[in-house]
């Protein structure tokens, strides 16, 4: 090894502490790329294969009722590959010990085993077999939620009539990689479960004989980036059935869910990574600088040996390019292990055959060239500054230290005010302005990280409070198959428990205003509804109009109306007659496209009476009753689907809160990092240059803590001018990501960031102070003897 | 023994003689560099007309009417003015003068590590002032060897090590255990700069000076950090590197006693030579007194 090699080696070894500080940081971004790019990668290759593997559909259509002869032209359309009929419905799932009931989706597969489009991977038992007919398959999560196993038999109502169903096995598909039930968001395995039947068992149970109610598709590679035509003609072909949706692969839930998240890790892959090593780039060149200024005579004195510029440059940069292939390693490392984590953690909520955490060379090699280059910026300005010393200070004892006066003593009013501590801590502030800045923008950037991660947080849990505190109140919605009329809710009302009960009026349709066109859905609630009311982003009730609509803004912008247009809606179901319809009221709300009118107003618009596809219910407070209300509801046959309130929070608690919690902490530890790493380094970095300072104020009778809270004051001064700077930056950032979310399904609330800003307060407070602690020990075991006798 | 190139014969009886303190002059012929033509372009310059003015010309360095003007802000300072000085192949010579009267400048620029404002400096037949930097680096590590005031030693290193910095760039190195020898310190090889005194510290300076098999060996107030026995001791290694090794060596000095060991001296002062005379009976570093 060459000699200054191993100089540079005995200078890593010795710079411990603030090696330690600036490779932390460094090794976070590092991480914070491996990871998030990893995990990004997992769950991409995950859908893929799994998608392959299912033969997953490129779109659905929703039928009420079609021939499956007459669906057959859709294979015809240019673009279509391939089609599959099949019936879907819902059911309410009766399981003995289970007292709520439970929501099923029932589904029709082929009597003998063969490749279909959203196919199914067996995971327990088998296919069907020729025994019975009254066989069914169940989704994996919920059998194990529940604890089903194949050989057991369970009762589903299906059709009014309840099914005695021999359980063969469990299966996964991709079409339900992220199964959410009706009125949630969030997976609930234990009250909604998906149920595979034979094809002729499903026909006859529906009286769905030679019929299918569901055509799934695949496109041609050439197509499938553009499905509206096709499904467009196939809309208007099969215009005769009623069709109920038409849903591209891009707007199917359960993808839609999933690629949400896999582009939110792609963004979130590239700001992270970039901000943590913008910092480190950044306190690594206060170290180095410092490093250059302390070897000025070593530099003077190879070059007097005749090192050339470039063999020193080199050398200089070698120590950055060490602590960046260290820290790049290291990022690596961490970074896998925290896939392997978030990896685990997708698994929990997505059902993937096998979401493995794989091994990514090439993100590997990519994490330690992010490290180098990132030790290479680190180092340049201090290698540079080296190379412009001019060989002869070799010979010439160091120049004392540019003093003189700061800018705040021309004012000379304020200055004199100032106690001595305070001024000292000013000018060293001022003086060494690549260490103040580097302070600041770390404290900065830690300050807009956390604020930003905390925003979120609240933003999370105040997006469920509101949902489910103040718009929907009720503690039991069922929903019909079909429109009720008013004795559906009558026989709601006089279910055992139910103190109270509002009907609910749901209507699908397709919105036209000039030539956009939207498909979409009217709530149509009673006035002066308690159970369930819709409010604006402030919280207020919004009023409900006696006649004409109340569109949401999303929804106004979306058909270019304003208040008083009239607009043309076609409903799916039923007769399909088009209606003009007047708007009423725009409104700003946080359910993107929703449309509400008053319950008599839209039934008489649908040349109803009182129109009912759903009741809320309101229930007593002791319990007593539960069993009776929910043996009676399991048995009604016109619920299609019950949510109840206290599961859906819970399970929204469970998954999506819970989670969300752990990648806050995360991003918070990560804050602290570079508040912690950026206060040492800056501080041990500013105590070896004024060593002999130190020493002779411990001379001049300085206790060590008195000379530490010179250095504290320091530290506070930038470590707090950084962090006021990143409370309205992290704000920034957070209103960047809430535009960035406001899509049509929902909108992030922006929430006062005043309480966030005192807490990122207290943290960065909190982890400069530990930071101050380690540099507080420096002092204590200062040998400022020796400081004082030796040369620089 | 029998596979023992010449060279390494010569090298190990240059250390046998000085150890044993055996002051008889070596043959120049077999102490002057070998100066073999180089590769590299413009080193094989340099160094090729050095080889071939080594036996004809006995002068190394000569500085014309060479001035040197520092400007900070408004204000320039004369720190050299009018200086022409011829430096002979293996001398001593001293510079007197007292603090401020631009010594070191003058050594920085004998030794290609300051510009001049004014006049010219030749290396051999070659015009130093004219060296693209590149030239300048390679005359410094190629005929330059520096000891310095406060030894400039590479604290993270050790003695060895500090030494092996010069070899490792060096075209002809000596074996670094035998410039460590020549200095008297193989002992103390595996000890860092912290842990040696200042004579000690000096002494592998010049080690390292030496190690490089250089030319021209400059020091800059050698003594000055040193006390009176310490200094002694090092001007004697000083002073052998001339009489034995056959270098050409410069010690800038405010001591005019120190000067006696020289063959010749000048005088600066606020920049200028005020005086300059051959010393034809140089007295042993041994024998004076300060
Ligand atoms: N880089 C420089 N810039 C300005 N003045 C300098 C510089 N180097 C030396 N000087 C001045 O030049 C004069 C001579 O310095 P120097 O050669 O170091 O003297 P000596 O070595 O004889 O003590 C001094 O007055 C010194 O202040
Ligand atoms: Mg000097």
């Amino acid at each position: 090894m060459k000699v200054l090699d191993r100089k540079l080696l005995r200078e890593l070894r010795s710079t411990g502490f603030l090696l330690l500080a600036v490779g932390s940081i460094m090794a976070i971004g590092v991480s914070a790329y491996n990871a998030l790019g990893s995990a990004y990668r997992n769950l991409t290759i995950a859908q893929r294969l799994y998608y392959a593997d299912c033969r997953m559909a490129d779109f659905s259509l929703d039928l009420k009722k079609a021939p499956l002869a007459d669906v057959a032209v859709i294979a015809q359309l240019p673009g279509v590959v391939e089609i599959r009929p099949r019936i879907q419905f819902f059911a309410t799932v009766d399981l003995e010990n289970v007292v709520e009931p439970i929501n099923g989706i029932v589904i029709s597969m082929p009597n003998e085993r063969r490749q279909v489009i959203d196919d199914i991977v067996l995971r327990q038992g088998g296919y069907f077999t020729d025994r019975r007919d009254n066989e069914v398959i169940l989704n994996d999560a919920f059998a194990r939620a529940n604890k089903i196993y194949p050989g057991m038999w369970i009762h589903l109502l299906l059709n009014n009539r309840r099914q005695e169903l021999f359980v063969v096995g469990t299966a996964i598909s991709s079409e339900f990689t992220y199964l959410v039930g009706p009125g949630s968001f969030v997976p609930d395995a234990k009250r909604l479960g998906v149920f595979y039947v034979k094809q002729t068992f499903a026909e006859e149970v529906f009286d769905f004989q030679g019929a299918c109610n569901q055509v799934l598709g695949r496109l041609a590679p050439s197509v499938r980036d553009r499905p509206e035509e096709v499904l467009r003609r196939a809309e208007i072909l099969l215009d005769s059935y009623g069709v109920l949706a038409a849903v591209p692969l891009r707007d199917q839930p359960s993808n839609r869910f999933l690629s949400n998240e896999i582009m939110g890790l792609r963004a979130f892959g590239v700001i992270n990574p970039a901000i943590f090593l913008a910092v480190a780039a950044l306190v690594l060149n206060v170290l180095m600088s410092r490093l250059a200024e302390q070897q000025r005579v070593v530099v003077g004195t190879l070059k007097a040996l005749g090192y050339s510029r470039g063999a020193i440059f080199w050398h200089f940069l070698k120590f950055g390019l060490a602590v960046g292939a260290f820290s790049g390693l290291a990022g690596c490392a961490l970074g896998y292990w925290l896939a392997g984590g978030m990896t685990a953690m997708y698994d929990t909520f997505f059902e993937f055959p096998n979401l493995e955490n794989r091994f990514y060379p090439d993100l590997t090699v990519k994490g330690l060239a992010i490290g180098l280059a990132c030790g290479m910026l680190g180092s340049f300005h201090g290698a540079r500054q080296v190379l412009q010393l001019e060989p002869a200070v070799a010979m010439r004892p160091k120049p004392p230290a540019d003093g003189g006066a700061i800018l705040l003593e021309r004012w000379p009013a304020l200055w004199r005010r100032l106690s001595f501590p305070a001024r000292m801590a000013l000018r060293n502030v001022f003086r060494s302005r690549l260490r103040t800045a580097a302070g600041i923008f770390a404290a900065a950037m830690g300050a807009t990280l956390s604020v930003d991660a905390l925003l979120l947080a609240f933003e999370t849990s105040y997006m469920v409070d509101f949902q489910f505190e103040l718009i929907q109140r009720s503690d039991i919605d069922l929903t019909f198959k079909d429109e009720q009329s008013r004795e559906a809710w009558d026989e709601a009302r006089r279910l055992p428990g139910v103190d109270h009960a509002e009907p609910l009026f749901d209507v699908s349709c397709t919105f036209t205003h000039g030539s956009h066109s939207r498909k979409g859905g009217i709530t149509g609630i009673l006035p002066g509804a308690t159970l369930m009311i819709p409010r604006d982003t402030e919280g207020r009730p919004l009023r409900i109009p006696e006649s004409g609509l109340l569109l949401t803004r999303k929804m106004a912008q979306l058909l270019h109306v304003r208040v008083g247009d009239e607009i043309e809606l076609r409903p799916t179901k039923g007769l399909r007659e088009s209606r003009r319809v007047r708007v009423a009221e725009i409104a700003d709300s946080f359910l993107g496209v929703a449309v509400y009118a008053d319950i008599h107003f839209l039934s008489t618009l649908m040349n109803e009476e009182l129109a009912v596809t759903g009741v809320q219910l309101k229930v007593r407070t002791d319990g007593s009753y539960r069993k009776d209300l929910f043996r009676e509801i399991k048995q009604l046959p016109a619920v299609q689907a019950v949510s109840v309130r206290a599961d859906i929070i819970r399970s929204v608690r469970e998954t999506l809160v819970q989670n969300q919690h752990v990648f806050i902490g995360l991003l918070v530890m990560f804050a602290g990092v570079i508040f912690f790493g950026s206060v040492l380094n800056s501080s041990l970095v500013s105590l070896q240059e004024r060593q002999r300072e130190v020493a002779t104020l411990r001379v001049l009778g300085y206790g060590p803590w008195q000379v530490g809270s010179l250095f504290l004051r320091e530290s506070v001064l930038t470590n707090g001018i950084g962090t006021l700077v990143g409370l309205p930056l992290g704000y920034l950032l957070n209103y960047g990501i809430v535009v960035a979310y406001d899509t049509e399904m929902f909108r992030i609330p922006l929430i006062d960031p005043t309480q966030v800003w005192f807490i990122v307060i207290g943290l960065g407070a909190a982890f400069g102070l530990a930071a101050h602690l380690v540099v507080q020990r420096s002092i204590h075991r200062m040998d400022w003897l020796d400081a004082l006798k030796t040369r620089e | 023994m029998l596979g023992r190139s010449p060279r390494r014969r010569r090298r190990r009886a240059l250390a046998e003689s000085y150890s044993t303190g055996n002051h008889r002059r070596v043959e120049p012929r077999c102490l002057s560099f070998d100066l073999r033509p180089l590769a590299c372009c413009e080193e094989s310059n340099i160094l090729s007309q050095a080889e071939s003015r080594a036996s004809a010309s006995s002068v190394l360095l000569r500085l014309e009417n060479v001035g040197k003007t520092y400007h900070m802000g408004e204000v320039s300072v004369n720190v050299l003015r009018h200086v022409a000085l011829e430096i002979r192949d293996r001398q001593v010579l001293a510079i007197l003068g007292p603090s401020g009267s631009g010594k070191s400048t003058l050594l920085n620029i004998i030794g290609g590590l300051d510009s001049v404002s004014e006049g010219r400096v030749w290396y051999r037949d070659r015009e130093m002032t004219a060296f693209s930097p590149r030239e300048l680096t390679t005359y410094r590590r190629e005929i330059v060897g520096f000891v310095f005031q406060f030894y400039n030693l590479v604290p993270n290193l050790t003695a060895r090590e500090n030494v092996m910095v010069s070899t490792e760039i060096s075209r002809r190195p000596l074996d670094v255990e035998e410039a460590l020898r020549l200095v008297g310190l193989s002992d103390r090889a595996e000890h860092f700069p912290s842990q040696m005194s200042g004579g000690e510290q000096q002494r592998v300076s010049i080690a390292r000076a030496l190690a490089k098999n250089p030319e021209l060996l400059l020091c800059d107030e050698p003594t000055g950090a040193l006390d009176y026995d310490t200094g002694k001791r090092v001007l004697r290694l000083l002073v052998d590197a001339c009489r034995k090794l056959g270098k050409t060596v410069v010690i800038i000095t405010h001591n005019a006693a120190i000067a006696q060991v020289a063959d010749h001296v000048i005088r600066l002062r606020s920049g200028e030579i005020v005086e300059a005379h051959d010393n034809p009976d140089p007295a042993p570093p041994e024998e004076i007194t300060w």
